[in-house]
């Protein structure tokens, strides 16, 4: 027993030693031996001095982090629960209904294999620069992702289970909300979680493209006016964003999976 | 099999139905409503694309800009997916190389391909360089964990066979848990090139002189929109290409897998 | 006699035990088992339930340590898995991307055996357990019977000193439980070696066996030993095999009261 602890700790204290040593070299190959130029690769105090700078000052973008980040947030928030609403149903009756199917798939498979980020520049042209071409192209991005997976999820709902329904005289809806959709459910909640992912990606690529707001453009901005710091900050504020918003989806599909069990 | 036939028959005529009537719909609005000022028509779409095909857009046709595209991606993709199902193995079988490189993968993972962009270009320039080490990252990220998952979810019973027909640590490394962790690094590896795909379009409508990134971008910047619609449908394409060569490579190397079912 | 005994000893029980550490406290599975085998003899484990019969099996394999006494292997203490040990698993456990004939061959690759040398040998044991035409096939396209037969021929062509047999039928539907035995049976009287072969199928222990341990069931020990001397291949329904067989199923049913 007291074997396994230790081998544990030990390999928590490498992972500390590990991270502590790149933090190291990264600090003594920038600012003791000045292998490269701050304003070229910044050092690990100048990423944090930044960081705690950027949460009350304007500069050079124009918007504190919070702000930028609220930006970010709103906009992508918004194009993912309208694909989200708009994806996982029609996902759901295509894999339910044969005749939504066949007219409905040949018309998703030629837009699923383009990239949500391809339709900036025609949302763009359609809708200007602005909230509703961001969130249009982050609408499309959440929507092929949520199609996939709840198609996937209904399809692998197993034909005895139908036939109990039937058995029990279960109406088609009864036998869609009681059986199917339950056992989608744990890849409709992948659906969602790819489709986070997608979004966050496009939305990024959308205020790279064309902002005046947001992580993306506060980014893009730092390299315009040659503040790597800025860019680093702004790089692990997508990554932690990302990460907060997966964690959230995920507990919340073991809250949703454990209470479908408890029935 | 006669039902077989009626069916696929159906699904066609459908699908015939359908893709008509979404042309039709697209044709009608240019015509008739205030769409028109926005949007071409299908037809002028299908002519300009030929036009770009067999003529130019911008220095070369579009088909030599679709090839650029891809041989970033390829490049990227194959030294990405490399290094990550590499450190994705060693990390899935070895608890000492998963001690010291997961908490910095971790830190990485999270972050999109495409945020790297601002920082690629400080670093490596306007130029190949920068789109190809962005690719990298997108393969990287995506084939690391799924190769990790898998080398370490190999059944210990197999690990236990090959130990008793005398298998060393190496032996069992390269024989049994590479092979045993395939399917799961080709799930990665799918991932990878759709996000390698998208990630060289992102980086080629950031700054480019070819590319279909470029297209489409260039087509926004001269308000050109069958230039854009051009460009997206040969993203599309490519994609699918891509997606297409993948499946069928897995196909050969998982035979194994499903065969027989 | 001592002398005797000790030469032909190839594995040897000694205290033996296992203790299991769980967040639930510490979980005894084996507790002090005593037997060592004889050559070219077919032994046979029997004991109710699912308890210690596959850590025994493990440990004299090597996949798991003893935490108390030892077990010995030709005399020497064993620490990790070996060839001289051939094991057959309940979960058949065949390398699912190689045919048929890779995974009869696998152990002689990882010995260095040339290709043409291998397949020969290989070949050998195919055509012994039955699997003629198939030597091309994937485990998924066998069904259960052929995977496990693939399974002896993969043991078998190691060309161990001992086979370790944990329930190798146990997956398997009635009937094709019973030609299975049959067909191990044959196998054995072809190939001879001394064969430790776990079981909770009393027909199947008495069918196979030169000599019966019965265990207890949590933690396992030896109960009882039977020497079966019935002449092979056994008849089922004979009175001596029913015998036999009502009274080792008595032992039983008062071991498991006392468990």
């Amino acid at each position: 027993m007291m074997k396994i602890i230790n081998k544990k700790s030990k390999y928590t204290l490498i992972s500390i030693a590990s991270v502590v040593f790149v933090i190291a070299v990264w600090y003594v190959c920038i600012n003791v031996l000045h292998l490269k130029a701050e304003t070229v690769f910044p050092g690990p105090l100048t990423v944090v001095k930044t960081f705690v700078q950027k949460l009350y000052t304007k500069a050079p973008d124009g918007a504190t982090l919070p702000v930028h980040l609220f930006s970010s947030l709103k906009v992508a928030l918004l194009g993912y629960f309208l694909g989200v609403v708009f994806g996982v149903p029609v996902g759901i009756m295509m894999a339910w209904s044969k005749w939504v199917d066949r007219f409905v798939r040949p018309l998703f498979d030629l837009i699923r294999p383009v990239p949500g980020l391809a339709w900036i520049p025609m949302f763009i042209l359609l809708f200007g620069i602005g909230i509703i071409s961001k969130a249009a192209v982050i609408f499309l991005s959440t929507a092929v992702a949520c199609i996939v997976n709840s198609y996937t999820g209904i399809r692998q709902t197993k034909e005895e289970h139908l036939w109990v329904g039937d058995v029990f005289g279960a109406t088609n809806v009864q036998k869609l909300f009681r059986i199917a959709i339950p056992t989608a459910l744990p890849m409709i909640f992948t659906g969602l979680r790819v489709a986070m992912g997608a979004a966050w990606m496009a939305l990024v690529a959308a205020e790279l493209l064309a902002a005046s707001e947001g992580l993306g453009y506060m980014i893009q901005q730092g390299r315009y006016s040659s503040k790597p710091a800025l860019v680093f900050v702004g790089m692990l504020m997508i990554g932690i964003v990302g990460l907060v918003l997966d964690t959230a989806l995920h507990w919340l599909e073991k809250k949703v999976a454990k209470g479908m069990n408890a029935e | 099999m006669n039902e077989k036939v009626k069916e696929r028959l159906l699904s066609v005529l459908c699908a015939v139905i359908s893709i008509g009537l979404f042309l039709g719909f697209w044709w009608w609005g240019t015509q008739r409503t205030q769409l028109g000022k926005l949007l071409p028509d299908p037809g002028t779409v299908f002519t300009a694309m030929c036009g770009y095909i067999t003529g130019t857009v911008g220095k070369c046709s579009l088909l030599m800009h679709m090839l650029s595209s891809l041989r970033r991606v390829l490049i990227g993709f194959v030294i990405g997916s490399l290094a990550g199902v590499s450190l994705g193995l060693l990390m899935g079988r070895y608890a000492l190389a998963r001690a010291v490189f997961n908490p910095l993968y971790r830190v990485i993972r999270p972050i999109p391909p495409i945020a790297w962009i601002p920082i690629s270009i400080i670093w490596l320039g306007l130029g190949e360089q920068a789109k190809i080490f962005l690719i990298i990252l997108a393969a990287f990220a995506n084939t690391t964990l799924n190769a990790m998952t898998g080398a370490r979810d190999v059944d210990p019973e197999l690990i236990n066979a090959a130990r008793m027909l005398g298998a060393k640590e190496g032996q069992i490394f390269r024989t049994i848990v590479i092979p045993a962790a395939v399917p799961a690094i080709f799930a990665g590896l799918q991932v990878g090139i759709s996000s390698s795909w998208a990630s060289v379009v992102a980086a080629e409508m950031i700054k480019a002189e070819n590319g279909l990134g470029w297209i489409i971008q260039a087509g926004m910047d001269n308000n050109n929109m069958s230039q854009i619609l051009a460009g997206i449908i040969m993203i599309g394409v490519g994609g699918f290409a891509l997606t297409c060569i993948m499946r069928t490579i897995e196909g050969v190397m998982c035979r194994w897998n499903k065969s027989g079912r | 006699m001592e002398q005797e005994r000790k030469i032909n000893t190839m594995i040897e029980c000694i205290h033996a035990g296992k203790i299991f550490h769980t967040p639930d406290g510490e979980h005894e599975v084996v507790k002090d088992l005593n037997f060592s085998t004889r050559e070219n003899e077919f032994l046979v484990l029997f004991g109710p339930g699912q308890c210690g019969k596959t850590t025994i099996i493990n440990m004299i394999a090597g996949f798991e340590d003893a935490t108390t006494g030892q077990i010995l292997a030709a005399g020497k203490k064993v620490e990790k898995p070996d060839v001289s040990r051939g094991v057959v698993f309940q979960s058949i456990a065949l390398f699912p991307w190689m045919t048929a004939m890779q995974n009869v061959e696998y152990g002689l690759k990882i010995k260095g055996v040339g290709r043409e040398e291998r397949q020969k040998r290989a070949q050998r044991y195919i055509d012994l357990v039955g699997l003629k035409g198939f030597e091309k096939s994937f485990p998924v396209q066998l069904s259960g019977g052929m995977k496990q037969r693939v399974g002896i021929a993969r043991a078998y062509c190691n060309e161990p000193e001992v086979m370790l047999m944990d329930e190798p039928f146990g997956a398997l539907d009635a009937q094709t439980r019973y030609m299975m035995q049959e067909e191990l049976q044959r196998i054995w009287s072809t190939e001879k070696r001394t064969v430790i072969f776990v079981t909770n199928n009393i027909e199947e222990a008495i069918y196979l066996a030169d000599r019966i341990i019965v265990l207890t069931n949590c933690p396992a020990t030896v109960k009882k030993e039977y020497e079966i001397d019935l002449p092979r291949p056994r008849n089922l329904v004979s009175e001596k095999f029913l015998a036999l067989r009502k009274e080792i199923t008595g032992i039983l049913d008062s071991s498991q009261l006392e468990g």
